[in-house]
């Protein structure tokens, strides 16, 4: 899964660059929060994005100081804020959206969410819609 | 003559003009097998619908299956979620249906959650997202589930006349866009009066799930439909991994073929019997076998089924009591083989007996077999074990859907063997306390009578609708040849239906089967 997540990532970062690897797993977080919210509401989008902070923050720490606002987005580490380890900051974002994809297999299954992500990233390779590699 | 013709053509032709002029309905297949017929084709198109009934009755399942029965990507299915049961629910659980097609959603289903405007803003708003989300998309379905949270959200601050005036026009819009509509909402039987969704409705399709006793069943009734006649009264449903499926009242025999006039004689496989039935049973009959356990009514049925085979019609058994292995090893000891046609097909024995059938349902069963294998023999052994097979809820209706059955399978020209246990009297002779032989044309009695102190077994043939029959009472036993009917000569005694008879001729036979003498 953390493969998957990273891939997705990196396939996010190279279409809208961003400053650091928590940015760009909080892009694809909220990209996905747009789809997501026509399924389950706003509100059910949020308490997906908080379980999957709970349980991402359980191995990430930085991660348990993020929080989910009312519109569905992620408020992270400050951006200045360099105590956190550049590394770190794109480890966790791995976390972040692994957990994310996990909770939505658990939910729908593998094939639907292969389909989801599929519909949120269109352009994403086909050979990368596989979570096993 | 000429000119009469003429006119009458003239007059004829503003006639001819508006029936071609009629608008033609065009009939949206539900997806649920047996549903379309009970609505009389299908759902019309463009209608506007509701799904009523109470929780876990299967209004969501049903919504699923017309979706995916009709949504394709030139016109989609938009599907609007609210307060009920939200998206990603619902994907989880109704992918565990056969009928779900991941390849349909987001292309051909779209998914929509309408919670965040119904808990925030009013009625208006949540018409203006309707209209947004329709027009972007042009679907050909559109239903919104759960209907009744949008209203009992909204009818708190709305008087009654924005709330009609909100289902008016969401009504009008919705047709004017050409999408066939479905409200799926829980709502109770008494708001039919008072509501007006029920009044603009085109459609109203009302689910129930009803426990009686230790058995649950569920129910659908067509109470409204516009345009169109459906089939009145309640039909049994259930849902399955293949999701719902419908179980009409007229079992889907309304379009079947009528007998030939003239009739062939089949024989029973018991050369005697054939002849005290004047030849036979006639081909489209239905015979009821009676008599007390271990008179041999199986073995007879296998009799009349091997017979059949012998002569390459294909068969049906429907066992509710003994298991088809044992049916068939039995049979085996008699020396007919029920296994080969089974190997090849011509032979289907199905074991029908969870306790909570419906009485539809079980028929449904059988009319399947018939149809898969195009059989003319139907052996149905016993009637008492098929009524316990049934739901307790069910067994009212058990004579009602039998004579349904029987009448239009018969009426196609399958002969029906029916098996029924009485219990002996010494007193009298029953033919049934199922009063169920108005079902039957032909009627044999098997019983048991007491002779020079053995039980012995006789045979009469009651009843044959079609033709004269043998009016003689006659001793038969079980062997391993099955059932042998033995000469007139061993009943020379009066008072046989009494179970103890009096000796009128010469005591000059000997037991069919050897009495005991030690």
């Amino acid at each position: 899964m953390r493969n998957f997540a990273a891939r997705l990532i990196a396939h996010e970062a190279a279409s809208a660059p961003s400053d650091s690897g928590a940015s760009a797993a909080f892009a694809v977080s909220e990209r996905m929060g747009t789809h997501l919210t026509t399924l389950m509401g706003s509100g059910g989008h949020r308490a997906l994005l908080m379980r999957t902070l709970v349980l991402a923050g359980a191995e990430v720490p930085w991660l348990r100081d993020t929080r989910v606002t009312v519109n569905g987005t992620l408020e992270g580490p400050d951006p200045a804020d360099d105590s956190i380890d550049p590394n770190d900051l794109t480890e966790g974002g791995v976390v972040l959206i692994a957990q994310m994809i996990g909770l939505l297999v658990a939910f729908i299954g593998e094939r639907l969410t292969l389909q989801l992500v599929h519909e949120v990233w269109p352009k994403l390779p086909a050979s990368d819609l596989n979570f096993k590699i | 003559m000429k000119k009469r013709n003429a006119a009458a053509k003239r007059k004829a032709s503003p006639a001819h003009a508006s029936e071609s002029a009629k608008v033609a309905i065009r009939q949206l297949p539900t997806g649920v097998r047996g549903l379309d017929e009970i609505l009389g084709g299908g759902i019309p198109e463009f209608s506007f619908n509701i799904i009523a009934g109470t929780p876990g009755c299967g209004k969501t399942t049903l919504a699923h299956q017309i979706v995916f029965a009709n949504a394709t990507i030139q016109k989609p299915a938009l599907y609007f979620t609210v307060l009920g049961e939200p998206a990603m629910k619902m994907l989880r659980y109704q992918q565990q249906f056969s009928f779900f097609d991941e390849s349909k959603l987001g292309k051909s289903i779209r998914l929509f959650n309408l919670a965040d405007v119904v808990m925030d803003q009013d009625l208006d708003a949540v018409l203006a997202e309707i209209i947004k989300q329709v027009t972007d998309i042009s679907p050909g379905i559109v239903v919104v589930d759960s209907f009744r949270t949008v209203v009992r959200k909204m009818a708190n601050g709305a008087s009654e006349v924005a709330l009609q005036s909100f289902i008016q026009r969401l009504a009008q819009f919705l047709t004017s866009w050409e999408a066939t509509t479905f409200l799926v909402g829980e709502y109770a039987e008494a708001e039919i009066r008072d509501n007006p969704l029920f009044t603009i409705a085109d459609g109203l399709l009302w689910l129930w799930q009803v426990t009686e006793r230790n058995a649950v069943v569920r129910k659908m009734q067509i109470m409204k439909l516009r345009g169109q006649a459906s089939v009145p009264g309640l039909h049994t449903i259930r849902i399955s991994d293949d999701g719902m499926q419908a179980f009409p009242r007229t079992l889907g025999l309304t379009g079947k073929k009528p007998r030939p006039g003239r009739r062939r004689r089949l024989s029973t496989g018991i050369p005697e019997l054939d002849a005290m039935m004047g030849g036979g049973i006639l081909e489209g009959d239905s015979l009821l076998v009676a008599g007390p356990s271990g008179t041999g009514k199986s073995a007879l049925a296998t009799h009349f089924i091997d017979e059949g085979l012998r002569q390459g019609e294909s068969a049906i058994m429907a066992l509710f009591e003994e298991r088809p292995e044992g049916y068939a090893e039995r049979a085996r000891g008699f020396g007919l083989d029920l296994k080969k046609p089974q190997a090849t097909g011509k032979l289907e024995m199905l074991y029908l007996r969870p306790l909570d059938l419906s009485v539809d349902e079980t028929m449904q069963a059988i009319l399947d077999a018939i149809e898969r294998t195009g059989a003319r023999r139907l052996v149905i052994d016993s009637l008492v074990g098929f009524e316990m097979a049934l739901a307790p809820g069910f067994r009212a209706d058990f004579r009602e859907s039998l004579y349904r059955m029987i009448g239009a399978l018969t009426g196609a020209g399958v002969t029906i063997l029916s098996t029924v246990e009485v219990e002996d009297s010494f007193q009298a002779m029953p033919l049934s306390h199922y009063a169920i032989s108005f079902l039957t044309d032909d009627i044999l009695r098997m019983r048991y009578v007491e002779i020079d102190g053995q039980i012995r077994k006789v045979m009469m043939v009651v009843k044959m609708r079609g033709g004269n029959h043998s009016k003689d009472i006659r001793e038969y036993v079980i062997t391993n040849r099955g059932v042998v009917v033995i000469g007139p000569r061993q009943t020379d005694y009066t008072g046989l239906t009494t179970g103890i008879p009096t000796r009128v001729g010469k005591r000059e036979e000997s037991s069919p089967e050897p009495k005991a003498t030690k």
